[in-house]
């Protein structure tokens, strides 16, 4: 069922969402925008062809967040973290929410539930905002996306200038809208066109056939050194990743509280063993996990790639490493070897 | 799986109720801890089998991967043995009995007992990686499991004789009638009698027969590469050997990351892995 929302309707209608949900939404920080908790007095930016510089996968798996709280050295502790109301998070981005269900397969998988992911996500209400002008940095379509992809979604938005159109993908979204009027047939043919356009306007990145026989192939080549010279190792692609999800677990002995922080395979001390040995001493093992994780090992997991082309590493890489450079380079970089 | 109350994250409250030094350097402590509560006893014994490992957890230290190094049989305590190396086992190697702790576990998958039914075991450990082969050792020797294995052979060595973990349990082995051990230190020492030299030169004298026999190898890296080849020469094939890898982990249970060779965690798809898994996998170890 599609429905259309009127622009200048948004707020009030979040308002209304935020007594039943802790509502989130895109709003405007500085020169980005953030998924923040929506206020009354607040604008919704869905009006930048962008997407949020910080990833909403922070709504569901926090950068830093308190795993148990305990009162001494030794001593016993309670768990932390009760929440009252179910999240509604307004105006994701389809690679975004589709980041979120590569997420539940590592979080949710059958052997161990990570019940901090689930107490937030299960009872979670996803609602889209397709791209009609999808930004050069982007390539979803490469890595088995689309600009108005479904996956992950309740239900998914398309601007339609003084309005967006609401296409409900799930039941529990059918509820939020249903008081809202119809879309015109004339309206619903226009939202195909747009969605049609966007697609068709986002060329294939890279070369994905053959791209993980590929990266097994060449694990051991001088190929991940010429990455390696460039990258600082700062770590920002992974931090800004939607998909990454490895986390440290340390002691905050002042607030006597077990934390989890996002962590990165991008620094050394990552994978620092005690004995003093490092598996991945440089920045060349690293990278290459990096890459072999999001592009091999999540295909051997679960068949798909484990990247759902943001663009925000591209976007945010300090000294302009292309993740669609590096794989187009590495998908050609057999006959490079054989010529030498 | 072991959720624990559906948080595997959370540690299971327990005591240690012996702790004592291992090596005459007191780089090696040993503690064997039993559990607060009688349902986290009875869900560990029902799904523990050596080879597999534990998070210990101690509040403002954070937590540490460690082998389980006793049998299920030995009673209702788990073993372990701790080298002190950081802050972590720095702060365990004060601990004394009575003082409480926390665990998670069995993490992991263990030896594959069920898949050894019938076979000849060629037990080869150095230092104290031997804790986990110790386990197996002791789980093979109860009488109900002793006759589940063909000949039993353990090759134990360590730098100097101070650091031989287990010593008196392990000086009682050289007369059972039921296995063969033999001991070796790196250097000659007064009043030794068994091997001298390193590991994979034992292994080599020994010359254990692959006939139908599986080779289990855990020590420091680099007696596992220069053992690995002697096995090969001796006719083991790569399906026969077996080891157990450590990396940096954080969570135990697949999810935080670190641990990772190629798309296998060592914390949940290991372990143990056999040499032909191995062969398989990428050299990022």
């Amino acid at each position: 069922m599609m429905y259309i929302l009127e622009k200048k309707k948004v707020e009030q209608v979040l308002s209304a969402w935020n007594k039943a949900f802790d509502v989130y939404a895109p709003q405007k920080v500085e020169n980005y925008t953030q998924f923040l908790p929506f206020e009354k007095t607040k604008t919704v930016a869905l009006n930048h062809a962008h997407n949020t510089r910080y990833p909403p996968k922070a709504l569901f798996f926090p950068q830093s967040e308190i795993m148990l709280k305990y009162n001494s050295r030794l001593g016993r502790f309670e768990e932390s973290g009760s929440k009252t109301k179910p999240m509604l998070i307004f105006g994701v981005r389809p690679c975004d929410a589709m980041a979120f269900s590569l997420m539940d397969t590592v979080f949710l998988s059958e052997d161990y539930v990570d019940p901090y992911w689930k107490a937030k996500r299960e009872d979670s209400i996803v609602i889209g905002f397709g791209c009609s002008t999808p930004p050069q940095t982007c390539f979803c379509t490469t890595v088995g996306g689309a600009p108005f992809s479904h996956t992950g979604l309740d239900a998914i938005l398309t601007d339609l200038d003084k309005a967006f159109s609401v296409q409900v993908l799930t039941n529990k979204a059918e509820n939020l809208f249903k008081n809202l009027p119809p879309a015109t047939e004339d309206q619903i043919n226009e939202v195909k066109k747009i969605q049609r356009k966007a697609t068709e306007s986002m060329a294939p990145a890279f070369q994905t056939s053959g791209l993980k026989q590929k990266l097994d192939l060449i694990f051991e080549s001088p190929y991940w050194e010429t990455i390696a010279e460039s990258c600082l190792g700062c770590g920002i692609c992974t931090y800004l990743c939607p998909t990454c999800f490895c986390f440290d677990i340390v002691d905050e002995i002042q607030r006597k509280e077990r934390i989890r922080n996002w962590d990165t395979c991008m620094f050394r001390i990552y994978s620092q063993e005690a004995s003093g040995h490092n598996p991945r001493p440089s920045n060349k093992e690293r990278t290459r996990q990096r890459l072999m994780h999001k592009y091999s090992y999540w295909l051997d997991h679960i068949g798909e790639i484990g990247c759902t082309g943001c663009g925000r590493c591209v976007c945010y890489c300090p000294v302009g490493l292309d993740i669609r450079a590096m794989l187009q380079t590495a998908s050609e970089y057999e006959s490079e070897v054989a010529r030498a | 799986m072991h959720d624990n109350g559906h948080n595997p994250y959370k540690p299971m409250p327990m005591h240690v109720v012996r702790a004592y030094y291992e090596s005459n350097d007191r780089s090696l402590k040993t503690l064997e801890l039993v559990f607060d509560r009688k349902a986290d006893q009875i869900e560990f014994f029902e799904k523990f089998n050596p080879g597999q490992f534990c998070q210990l957890s101690i509040f403002g230290k954070g937590e540490a991967p460690f082998g389980v190094a006793s049998a299920a049989w030995e009673g209702d305590f788990v073993r372990f043995t701790i080298q002190k190396l950081g802050s972590f086992t720095q702060y365990a190697h004060t601990l004394q009995a009575g003082d409480p702790i926390g665990m998670r576990g069995p993490l992991g998958n263990g030896f594959p007992l069920e898949a050894w039914k019938g076979k000849t075991l060629v037990i080869i450990g150095g230092g104290c990686a031997f804790s986990t082969l110790y386990a197996l050792t002791k789980h093979v020797h109860h009488p109900q499991n002793r006759p589940d294995y063909d000949q039993l052979i353990v090759v134990y060595g360590a730098r100097t004789s101070g650091l031989c973990m287990y010593k008196h349990d392990i000086q009682s082995w050289h007369q059972r009638d039921d296995m063969q051990i033999h001991q070796a230190i790196d250097v000659p020492e007064e009043d030794w009698s068994h091997h001298v030299g390193y590991v994979p030169d034992v292994v080599k004298e020994v010359a254990p027969s692959p006939k139908n026999a599986v080779a289990i190898v855990c020590g420091p890296p680099i007696m596992t590469k220069f053992t690995l080849p002697v096995l090969v020469e001796l006719g083991f094939s790569p399906e026969s050997i077996f080891t157990s890898l450590e990396k940096r982990m954080k969570c135990g249970i697949g999810k935080c990351g670190r641990c990772n060779i190629g798309s296998k965690y060592i914390c949940k798809d290991g372990p143990v892995f056999s040499l032909k898994e191995l062969q398989e996998l990428p050299d990022d170890i």
